[in-house]
């Protein structure tokens, strides 16, 4: 086991974080997902888009192993799923939690551990320090003993990210974290991230504003069954890709082209002094 | 006295079947409040009755079964049995319905229990040469005449549920929390999903033996809603539901047994409820009273920042109470209130009964009073009608963020008045002693040494020389800097803007 760990570590510098060679996935007759190729190298922040029903939350449910691929595979850290299980940790969408269930910020982030203690053993000392130190990180430690209902709309997040943080994983898989919070909250989200990110971990993002898309991530994911782009800002943001990803919402995107192409030029200038 | 309450408290316990009822009791009603807790958090509490009405096809068949093959007649355990399997028959077919058609998990529990009850009264009724099984205790519940069967029943399924729950409360909580999570972390979440079924039936079967079919759901759910008002974390939220539980069984027994002529189970469930209605007003956070409380405590903004304001008219004289109350409108006990508030924050102190705003608490007035008088300009400039611009100035004025300020300051072009003629308070935000402003910012005296120049003005005005603004001309829009040799330059808003000025460090006029 310690011969294993530390022969990925090795090869950390090299192995991308994320691998999907050739991934269809289908609930009934059309798939969800067709003939997805991609790879995420370790220490990015990655969006996904794509309009609704696209299978961006299929894409999260096939890296979390939830959802056993028709053809293809999925590897994390270029191994399978279930030899990689607790490297990658989801953070839900605001809107699937119970913010008045009867628990403590501290408890959510010792729930980070429980996937490493089996059923008959109490949770050590040490799982107690990785969760506190998990809410240090995002600076959440005063909040310990508050009930996860009395927290501003970042302060929620930042639990989450903390959880998944204790769990010790190196890719965060996050669904909508911006959706439905005001602008304040969801730069303070966005801080979150980027010094997670910071921290060499990898993130995906399923994302639905094309406006912010280019200022927030590296790099994006535009899907739509199949993989209609993947790469930087400006060459995903692509007038005549949107188009057809969006048709049938083409006003959306009317309204929206002129602020995405905006950024996209944005993300461009800012890259060599990045 | 003490005859009555020995007659009242001690006395029933001398008898065996009240014993009997206390123990049975007991033990069904913590089993059900720790139960209940996931019930309620998962939203199943239909589930709960769904199990409850259930279990009738299951005692009957149960009964029949033994009768029929093995001649032994009201067999417990038979029934008991008949009517786990019941329980999980209805919760696999809800699944199932729910699964396969376009029908909502509420519906399908509708469905299925009510026909699988329906079955087990057709049973009954059909057979009711063969089986005696009683209705209508069935239905209220019989505590009092518990047997001995039904107390190793109640034991043995508050042992199993009990190990069950401390064994599996991370897998319990993670599940009904954010079952995603514990899914991706290798939870079997269908397995533990199931085991919590199987738990509230053992637990449903023996609550029915207590207070009956239409109660259980009650006792299955009160006592966890009780403990919800007042927990903030899980495992004390059982705890608590447990004693909320128990007391609520023995002051139902007492009094059943007081008056003798009354069901049980009802007396438990109302014990319960009153609990559960004493607890919502009283609970310390999200009871109504406490909530009453918060809300009246609240103070509102509106109030304080009369009260500043009020203070400020009369700076420096000090302020009685009496005088005070004439001023702000508000009640007597707000006014004192925000007095004793504004105390704490340390922008008024109290010297022998007389307010005084302390040097923060001027600021912070005229913060405020600097945006009343904005807005009224900016009301006036917009064209509302002039009998209005006061009280609605008076709303708005609670709106003084710095950002919200300074944009009605530069939009209405830095103005000295308000339309009632009063001055309004410079700019002190920005006008830091030693700090870098723009010299549209300057009111009449003010000085600074010139630091950014635009290239117009280069050759008049060059960096590094002292300027003192002049007074305004043409209403306000014209800027005058009066320079070192005398000399002076007129600025429009854009120039003024782009002239700027590190200020002195000493104020040069007050």
């Amino acid at each position: 086991m310690a011969e294993a760990t530390s022969e990925s570590s090795v090869g950390q510098e090299t192995v991308p974080a994320v691998e999907i060679e050739n991934l269809t996935v289908s609930y009934g007759p059309t798939p969800a997902l067709l003939d997805i190729t991609l790879e995420v190298p370790q220490g990015l922040l990655v969006g996904i888009i794509g309009p609704n029903g696209s299978g961006k939350s299929t894409l999260i449910k096939s890296i979390l192993g939830f959802k056993k691929p028709d053809v293809g595979e999925v590897r994390l850290f270029g191994e399978s799923f279930e030899r990689s299980r607790g490297r990658v940790a989801y953070v839900p969408q605001h809107g699937a939690v119970d913010w008045e269930f009867p628990i403590t910020v501290q408890d959510v982030a010792l729930m980070g551990r429980y996937g490493n203690v089996p059923w008959w053993r109490d949770l050590t000392a040490k799982d107690k320090q990785l969760a506190a130190d998990a809410l240090k990180m995002v600076r959440m430690q005063d909040f310990a003993k508050r009930q996860i209902g009395q927290l501003s709309g970042g302060q929620r997040q930042r639990v989450f990210m903390a959880r998944a943080m204790a769990q010790g994983a190196d890719i965060l898989l996050l669904d909508e974290p911006f959706s439905g919070v005001d602008a304040a909250t969801e730069r303070a989200i966005l801080d979150v991230l980027q010094r997670t990110k910071e921290s060499g971990r990898t993130l995906l993002v399923v994302h639905h504003d094309l406006a912010t898309a280019a200022e927030y991530f590296d790099r994006l994911i535009l899907l739509k069954q199949r993989l209609y782009a993947y790469g930087p800002a400006e060459v995903v943001l692509d007038q005549e890709l949107l188009g057809a990803v969006y048709e049938g919402q083409l006003r959306v995107f009317r309204h929206l082209h002129a602020d995405a192409h905006l950024p996209a030029e944005l993300g461009t200038g800012k890259k060599p002094s990045g | 006295m003490l005859d009555l309450l020995w007659t009242l408290f001690i006395e029933p316990l001398g008898q065996q079947s009240f014993q009997k009822a206390l123990i049975g009791g007991s033990l069904v009603a913590v089993v059900c409040a720790v139960v209940g807790c996931y019930i309620i958090l998962r939203r199943m509490a239909f589930l709960g009755d769904a199990l409850a009405h259930a279990m009738l096809a299951g005692v009957t068949a149960g009964y029949l079964i033994m009768l029929v093959f093995f001649g032994v007649s009201a067999d417990a355990v038979a029934m008991f049995i008949g009517s786990i399997i019941a329980g999980l028959i209805t919760v696999l077919l809800i699944g199932f319905v729910s699964r396969v058609s376009r029908i909502k998990d509420d519906t399908a529990i509708g469905v299925i229990y009510t026909g699988i009850f329906a079955v087990g009264g057709l049973l009954a009724s059909y057979f009711n040469d063969l089986i005696h099984i009683d209705l209508y205790h069935f239905i209220t519940g019989m505590v009092i005449g518990v047997e001995d069967a039904d107390l190793w029943m109640m034991a043995t399924v508050a042992t199993i549920v009990l190990c069950v729950v401390i064994l599996f409360f991370r897998q319990l909580q993670i599940t009904s929390f954010d079952p995603v999570m514990a899914a991706s972390i290798g939870v079997p979440v269908l397995l533990i999903d199931y085991m919590l079924t199987i738990c509230t039936s053992l637990v449903v079967v023996s609550a029915v033996r207590l207070v009956g079919v239409i109660l259980v759901v009650g006792l299955l759910v009160t006592p966890a809603a009780t403990a919800y008002l007042i927990c903030d974390r899980l495992s004390r939220m059982q705890i608590v539901a447990s004693v909320f539980g128990v007391t609520g069984v023995v002051a139902g027994l007492y009094v059943s047994t007081w008056i003798g002529d009354i069901a049980t189970g009802p007396s438990i469930v109302v014990a319960i409820t009153l609990q559960f209605v004493v607890v919502l007003f009283v609970a310390p956070r999200y009871g109504l009273i406490a909530d009453w409380l918060r809300r009246s405590r609240f103070l509102p903004q509106k109030v304080v920042e009369d009260v500043l304001r009020s203070l400020l008219k009369s700076h420096p004289q000090p302020v009685s109470f009496a005088e005070l109350s004439g001023y702000a409108e508000a009640l007597p006990d707000q006014l004192r209130r925000s007095l004793r508030s504004l105390e704490a924050q340390q922008l008024v102190q109290l010297d022998s009964g007389q307010y005084a705003l302390t040097e923060e608490g001027q600021i912070e007035s005229r913060r405020i009073l600097r945006a009343h008088r904005l807005w009224e300009t900016y009301l006036s400039h917009v064209g509302t009608p002039e009998e209005q611009i006061h009280d609605q100035a008076h709303v708005l004025e609670h709106l003084h963020d710095e950002d919200t300020v300074d944009y009605l300051d530069d939009k209405l072009g830095h103005p000295l008045v308000d339309p009632h003629g009063s001055e309004i308070p410079e700019d002190f935000v920005h006008l830091v002693p030693g700090t870098v402003v723009k010299s549209a910012l300057l009111r009449e005296g003010r000085g600074g040494v010139v630091e950014t120049v635009p290239d117009e003005f280069v050759g008049v005005l060059p960096k590094g020389t002292r300027v003192v603004a002049g007074p305004r001309r043409n209403d306000g829009r014209i800027w005058t800097l009066t320079l070192e040799d005398g000399s002076e330059l007129a600025l429009d808003h854009d120039q003024a803007d782009e002239v700027q000025v590190r200020l002195d460090s000493d104020r040069t006029i007050e």
